[in-house]
């Protein structure tokens, strides 16, 4: 199925259906707000402090 | 008269009945508006809280309109406030008087349906598109591309929604940078 009937048998549903999905989307969306996983960017220092080891 | 609120409504418990609060007369007309009542015309997409348009009463002896009797009859119901949402069941809500002509008009213009044996109502189509243009920040733009693609609004409606509210400068715009005409 293309992304296009995906979306146009989805926008068919009933509204009462559509909430229940909504519903799970939300909840995933707080699942991965919770793990941190939206945490993408780690806060690196510019530069490594003198007396640390460089890696072999 | 009845007020949908998402999540309780489905809940088996009744610790708000779905229909309660207009029944009450806590509010008067409502509507779900933002992107919970876009997903009644389109497919769902993710969304945090549901906006509740809502007509509210004035106080006797005053002309002063306030959310608060809404909250104070969802708090006494053990709903609790999250800033400025109230959350119910799953959901944190937020309701919002009417601002300006368009707002009002979409209310009053607002589409009867019905979840789960409960009445309730939705904004329009045309005026949740002509809403999210006048609000203008981009998951906004992006919902109205959604409607368009989708074929989910009476052309011929929208432009007299846009016309009538004086929104046809900033349609041209939209036009212009989001649909390539």
């Amino acid at each position: 199925m293309d992304d296009k009937e995906r979306r146009r048998r989805l926008a068919s549903l009933p509204f009462s259906e559509k909430l229940k999905i909504l519903e799970k989307l939300r909840d995933r969306s707080r699942a991965i707000a919770a793990s941190g996983l939206r945490k993408t960017v780690r806060q690196e220092p510019e530069q490594a402090p003198n007396n640390a080891k460089s890696k072999p | 008269m009845v007020i949908i609120i998402i999540g309780t409504i489905r809940s088996d418990e009744s610790h708000v009945r779905s229909d309660q609060p207009q029944a009450d007369g806590v509010i008067g007309m409502y509507a779900i508006g933002g992107a919970v009542g876009a997903t009644f015309y389109l497919e769902p997409s993710a969304t945090a809280d549901v906006d509740i348009f809502v007509m509210l009463p004035t106080a006797p002896g005053s002309s002063l309109l306030s959310v608060s009797p809404i909250y104070d009859y969802l708090r006494a119901r053990g709903c609790r406030i999250e800033g400025e949402r109230i959350v119910v069941g799953d959901w944190p809500v937020q309701f919002l008087p009417p601002h300006g002509a368009l707002e009002q008009e979409a209310l009053a213009a607002a589409a009867e349906t019905e979840v789960e044996g409960v009445r309730t109502w939705v904004l329009s189509a045309e005026h949740l598109v002509a809403i999210a243009l006048q609000t203008g920040r981009a998951k906004d733009y992006a919902r109205i591309v959604q409607f368009l693609e989708q074929g989910a609004v009476d052309a011929g409606k929208l432009n007299g929604v846009l016309k009538k509210h004086g929104l046809m400068s900033q349609w041209e715009k939209f036009k212009r940078k989001y649909l390539q005409e």
